[in-house]
């Protein structure tokens, strides 16, 4: 029983932190990133089976997350107003070559990092974006102003 | 068929939070005119887990030199962390664990407390009957038993 319900506890956490964390920071990994995630999942294995070395833990844990997964998906994929919570909107921060700063205040980033995104992608200059969207998954996209 | 399979993920939850695969306690109790005894502790483990048997001895009659016998079951493939408070003394009494407790007045209350951990190799189904005994006398025998899963 207990195993369950650390599972369906860790779970909700770990949901609420990459939330409150932002997209930016669990898309873009950097080496210090990187040690962290791997920092936390071994936090969260301690507190989720703790000294159970059972089989029967094991597949009680994994079935209770992919269930509450699954659960989540259905939720988000039912309803807009569950999506909107679970997994946030896409957030605008270039409009018609203007870079909107409340926004990238919002997601803690800078112009220079939306640059670099918009080099990845074979685009020079902000006054080349019509739209220039911060993805739920964290993810950059632009549409080019179409050439007249 | 995947729905199906993947029926079977939350039902594997809902059963281990109806405690199917343990490890809630239980009480089991018994009595009679001169003692009562209850034990409480989870009948369902697995491997690796640490749990707590608790012993409640009730004395209803002066018992000179009450002692409890427990079943190999409690012990086959479990470590004993700690026996709290300590018997005045353990020994085997036909390879069953005997704890002798000491004297105990009527209406006096003794708890004993034994912490273990499961051996990741432990499995199966094992007897872990609890006796009460006065010196030689038996005066109390519980049946229960203990589930290890894998």
């Amino acid at each position: 029983m207990d195993i369950a319900l650390r599972a369906i506890t860790l779970y909700v956490f770990v949901l609420l932190v990459s939330r409150v964390i932002g997209r930016r920071e669990l898309s873009s990994l950097s080496p210090f990133d990187l040690i962290l995630l791997i920092v936390l999942g071994d936090a969260i294995q301690q507190g989720l089976t703790q000294d159970d070395y059972s089989v029967t833990g094991a597949l009680i844990a994994v079935s209770t997350i992919a269930s509450l997964q699954v659960f989540t998906s259905y939720l988000s994929f039912r309803s807009q107003r569950a999506r909107k919570v679970l997994e946030g909107l896409p957030i605008v921060v270039i409009e018609d070559g203007k870079v909107i700063e409340q926004n990238l205040q919002r997601e803690r980033m800078t112009a220079d990092e939306i640059s670099e995104e918009m080099r990845t992608q074979q685009i020079a200059s902000f006054s080349e974006v019509q739209w220039g969207i911060l993805e739920t998954n964290g993810s950059m996209s632009f549409v080019k102003k179409q050439s007249s | 068929m995947r729905r199906g399979l993947f029926a079977l993920l939350p039902l594997l939850t809902v059963f281990a939070l109806v405690n199917l695969f343990g490890q809630r306690p239980a009480s089991a109790t018994a009595s009679s005119p001169t003692a009562a005894l209850k034990v409480y502790a989870p009948d369902r483990v697995r491997g690796g887990l640490l749990f707590e048997a608790r012993f409640h001895i009730r004395a209803r009659q002066n018992l000179e030199k009450a002692t409890l016998v427990l079943h190999p079951g409690w012990l086959e493939g479990m470590t004993v962390n700690t026996i709290e408070p300590a018997p005045a003394s353990e020994t085997s009494s036909n390879g069953r664990l005997s704890l002798e407790l000491g004297h105990l007045a009527a209406g006096d209350s003794f708890l004993l407390f034994i912490q273990f951990q499961v051996n990741p190799t432990n499995l199966g189904h094992r007897k872990q009957t609890v006796e009460l005994f006065d010196g030689r006398k038996k005066l109390l025998h519980l049946d229960r038993s203990i589930t290890i899963f894998p």
